[in-house]
């Protein structure tokens, strides 16, 4: 193996676990992944099904006081975050890896400049001069295609609209030109067109800069259109991961399937009569994480569980090149087509 | 038809005490205390001897076993007093609050809900708290005779403002929710829209914001009747008791001491009991698990 | 039965006066809506699109009379109730209903799921007592609630079975017409299902329109008749779904379709146009027609004078300068 293919983020049987009144939440329960150099892997899945807890995990931002990662290994180039002290950590983020987040106007902060606020990332984690960090932060924000980047270095958050203070989180974290970039929902706030003007731009940057992108998301249309490889989660754990175009072809779990045929088609007509086709809907909830599962935590919703899927997990197997997938009654599914 | 939506949701938790108190630690230390001085102040004639009885020969007895707290300068039993004491401070404490809130919650509901009332009302209100309410209350008192009934209302007058500030401010977000909009989209007419959509929800801040009135009715009785313009003299409240013991603070220091004691213990109870059903019923710091 | 459109709205204006200073004086106006036209029959489902800030929700507050319009007729079933009184429009309320997007805050936390959508048949007479009782249990049955949960509260619910909640309470007064505010935006995908083929099949039972507001288009196109694209509080573009999605006329729509992603990773190779910049602030619009900043194919025309919407075909309404004259194939239209 060369050293090139070695994956720059390599996550094995995380599990984060938060304790809370009504008992433990397995918020992240075994989830195991790899991240190649300068590769999108998208993680997708509903609300609660933990890929933004894998995505604080990898960053190690669990709330101590609530939450903790209890096993599993995460290394970064070859090293080791879980137990990592907390100032090796902080040379690490917003440096190495670093994270763009939903709502960006949360995450900046009100009552300093935008060009401070990429200064100060580029100065702590680089050791240039004040001088030299205000010059990288006009650098990015030219980058990021903010017009008029000397004059909006002074502005505050509260100026700019939703996609330009995305771009500027997108500058913030990628201005120490970081190995992997996570970016959790990083287009969900924002209008239909300026979600396309960021998507394009973060996949520009990755092509200029080398940078790995984990990309989480609930919307599989943003996965299908920007990523290369695909986790989908369910209840704190992996259940199916390919390439995308793959996964989009031939999706192999019932829960990906489900998914699949719930969402309205933007390219598909109805039928030629006019009359609006049923979606096809996934029964039930989303199981209850503080509850142990024994066995698949997709068994109740599935039109193919058995008992042995109630009582034993499936793990994650390969079934065609690179497309794994947890299930026991993959043949059968695959069948049904 | 469509199929039938799961609602298997957890089944409603007995309620165990055990999971009470460690859910909720504050609400239950400042609960206990609290309960235990009002019973205090309920039965203070059961627990104490009499608070006037004068006792010349034992003036300025150190805390023993014959007076457990000592007794002041006319030899009255300090304990008997501050256990007196509490009924008066726990009187007007809860009076207090108990009116300042209606008033409040009634002013506040009408200018939240009725924006033509609002700056009129407001104005007064702004007017009322640029008043220094101690001021205001040794006025009052001055002008009157001297007693319990007008010390409580000196104390409500500055204290409704902040109560029709919190509850306009509460209506006014509530207003804006999306349920009330419903409320109004599915026929609902003003009146019961107050009543059952705006007033359930002022309910959690009024009782908070009220706990905090009864603190601060307390200090403000302790400290009119420290300054003489309180309760009359012979009544045994906290204040009196400091008032009267301070000449001889540096002889018998248990006449400050022991009613301060008390005084701040109360305070704490009702504070802590404030501080806990404020995080248990502010839903956005209830939500956070 | 009366032939008059469910809802007809004319020359539709709302403008929020911006307050600033110390005396809190008007300082200028967000034209939110802008002389907006539309009408919905009986049993149809109007969607109206567009991006954040365009008016699309003030639209619905408006119709509904939860928000008073600035200008412009509002016809309940063809009577106009745009200058009634509150109380006046109370008698109208029962044949207008709403559900709204977030259905974590539209409905009261503090009372039972049963009183809250008993509610509109309590305040209109329709029922009381037991049989009150009997018809909210009927309305879960309807929605897929188990009507024994008719006594939990809001936070007993799961996300779905909220926005089931509200649809049961808009339905219980039989209503001729739903405005549905992003009804599906808050929930996940497997729920978003549930919920739009519940909105379907309640439609062709009981020959509901829908005032259906969305910025998904995939959603949109899954369960409207007719769409109207809105941008900064003007329609630029009114037609039939497969008119829109096929045939459309005006650059945004082409802009919006073109930067929507769909679950197909082979779409990735087409073509993107991209359009650039932001939306314009609604307080400050730029004159002519709106979108002339961001148009790429803008003339010295569009940036003075504001396109009138125009049916260009049967049916199909375009506010553009560049419109093909007499209907014809448009040099802009490509399919998706």
């Amino acid at each position: 193996m060369s050293v090139d293919a070695v994956p720059v983020l390599q996550v094995r049987d995380l599990r984060t676990y938060f304790n809370t009144l009504d008992g433990v939440v397995r918020a992240v329960d075994g989830v195991t992944f790899d991240v190649g150099r300068g590769e999108t892997l998208g993680i997708v899945g509903e609300s609660g099904c933990g890929k933004s807890v894998t995505a604080l995990s990898i960053l190690r931002l669990i709330p101590p006081e609530t939450g903790r990662i209890v096993g599993g290994s995460i290394r970064f180039d070859g090293r080791e975050l879980v137990g990592l002290d907390e100032a090796e950590m902080k040379s690490l983020r917003g440096h190495r890896i670093s994270m763009i987040f939903q709502e960006p106007m949360t995450s900046l902060n009100p009552v300093l400049t935008v060009g401070t606020q990429i200064a100060e990332n580029v100065v702590r984690h680089l050791g240039v001069s004040w001088r030299q960090g205000l010059d990288r932060a006009r650098e990015m924000l030219e980058l990021v295609r903010i017009a008029d980047a000397a004059r909006r270095l002074d502005e505050y958050p509260h100026q700019l609209s939703g996609g330009m203070r995305q771009r500027v989180m997108i500058a913030i974290a990628l201005s120490c030109e970081p190995r992997v970039l996570i970016a959790d929902e990083p287009t969900t706030a924002l209008d239909v067109t300026i979600q396309a003007q960021i998507l394009d731009l973060m996949l520009e940057l990755k092509e200029k800069l080398g940078t790995a992108i984990v990309l989480i998301t609930h919307d599989l249309g943003v996965i299908a259109e920007t990523a290369e490889r695909v986790v989908v989660m369910y209840a704190g754990r992996k259940v199916e991961e390919a390439s995308v175009s793959s996964l989009f072809a031939q999706p192999m779990h019932p829960y990906t399937r489900g998914l699949m045929r719930a969402i309205p088609r933007l390219d598909i007509e109805a039928d030629t009569a006019g009359r609006r086709p049923r979606l096809q809907e996934i029964p039930g909830l989303v199981p209850i994480l503080t509850r142990p599962i024994p066995g698949c935590a997709f068994a109740d919703r599935c039109g193919f569980a058995t008992d042995r899927c109630r009582a034993e997990r499936p793990p994650s197997v390969e079934v065609r090149p690179g497309h794994e997938v947890a299930c026991w009654e993959t043949a059968r599914v695959a069948e049904a087509a | 038809m469509t199929t039938l939506a799961d609602t298997a949701i957890d089944p409603p938790r007995r309620f165990s005490l055990g999971t009470a108190i460690r859910r909720n630690p504050t609400i239950a230390f400042g609960g206990v205390l609290l309960a235990i001085l009002v019973l205090v102040g309920v039965f203070a004639h059961l627990i104490a001897g009499d608070p006037l009885r004068l006792s010349p020969v034992n003036r300025l007895r150190p805390p023993s076993e014959r007076w457990w707290f000592g007794t002041d300068q006319f030899g009255r039993d300090v304990f008997s007093r501050s256990v007196y004491g509490a009924r008066v401070s726990l009187i007007v404490g809860i009076s207090v609050a108990a009116i300042s809130c209606v008033l409040g919650l009634l002013l506040g509901l009408v200018c939240g809900y009725f924006r033509r009332v609002d700056a009129i009302v407001m104005r007064v209100m702004d007017g009322i708290m640029a008043i220094p309410s101690i001021l205001l209350a040794i006025a009052l008192i001055t002008l009157t005779r001297p007693g319990l009934t007008i010390v409580i209302i000196a104390i409500v007058i500055p204290e409704v403002p902040r109560i029709v500030r919190v509850v306009r401010a509460v209506v006014l977000s509530i207003r804006s929710q999306p349920y009330i909009e419903s409320a109004i989209a599915g026929g609902t007419k003003n009146a019961k829209l107050l009543w059952r959509h705006v007033l359930p929800n002022t309910m959690a801040p009024l009782i908070v914001q009220g706990t905090y009135v009864c603190a601060s009715a307390m200090l403000i009785e302790a400290g009119l009747s420290f300054l003489g313009a309180g309760v009359p003299p012979e009544v045994p409240s906290w204040g009196n008791i400091i008032a009267q013991g301070r000449t001889f603070f540096q002889i018998a220091p248990w006449t400050i001491l022991i009613p301060g004691a008390f005084l701040a213990l109360t305070v704490l109870a009702v504070n802590l009991l404030g501080d806990g059903l404020r995080d248990r019923l502010d839903p956005r710091l209830a939500r956070r698990l | 039965m009366s032939t008059a459109p469910v809802l007809e709205v004319q020359g539709l204006v709302k403008h929020f006066p911006i307050l600033g200073g110390l005396l809190q004086r008007r300082v200028g106006e967000v034209r939110a809506v802008d002389g907006v036209s539309f009408s919905i029959a009986r049993g149809e489902t109007l969607g109206l699109v567009g991006e954040s800030g365009c008016g699309k929700s003030t639209i619905g507050k408006v119709v509904l009379k939860l928000i008073e319009p600035t200008a412009g007729r509002i016809l309940l079933g063809g009577e106009d109730v745009s200058s009634l009184k509150p109380g006046a429009m109370w008698a109208h309320r029962r044949r207008i209903q709403t559900i709204f997007q977030d259905p974590y805050s539209a409905l009261n936390p503090r009372l039972p799921s049963g009183t809250l959508v008993g509610e509109p048949l309590e305040n209109f007479g329709l029922a009381r007592g037991a049989e009150l009782g009997e018809r909210v249990a009927k309305l879960f049955e309807r929605v897929g609630l188990r009507p024994d949960a008719m006594r939990k509260f809001a936070h007993e619910f799961s996300g779905g079975q909220r926005q089931r909640l509200g649809i049961a309470k808009a339905l219980s007064v039989n209503p001729d017409l739903i405005v549905a505010d992003e009804p599906v935006s808050a929930l996940d995908v497997s729920v978003q299902a549930q919920v739009l083929n519940l909105l379907i099949d309640l439609q062709e039972e009981y020959g509901l329109a829908y005032l259906f507001i969305s910025h998904d288009l995939a959603v949109m196109r899954h369960i409207s008749h007719r769409i109207a694209v809105m941008y900064l509080g003007r329609i630029v573009e009114l037609t039939t779904k497969r008119a829109l999605f096929e045939g459309h006329l005006h650059p945004y729509t082409e802009a919006l379709l073109s930067a929507a992603t769909a679950p197909d990773p082979a779409r990735r190779k087409r073509r993107r146009r991209i359009v650039q910049g932001d939306v314009p602030s609604p307080a400050k619009p730029p004159p002519g027609c709106h979108f002339h900043t961001r148009c790429p194919y803008a003339i010295a025309e569009c940036r003075t004078l504001a396109p009138p919407l125009i049916e260009v075909a049967p049916g199909h309404h375009v506010a553009c300068h560049r419109r093909p004259v007499g209907g014809g194939p448009h040099p802009l239209s490509t399919t998706v």
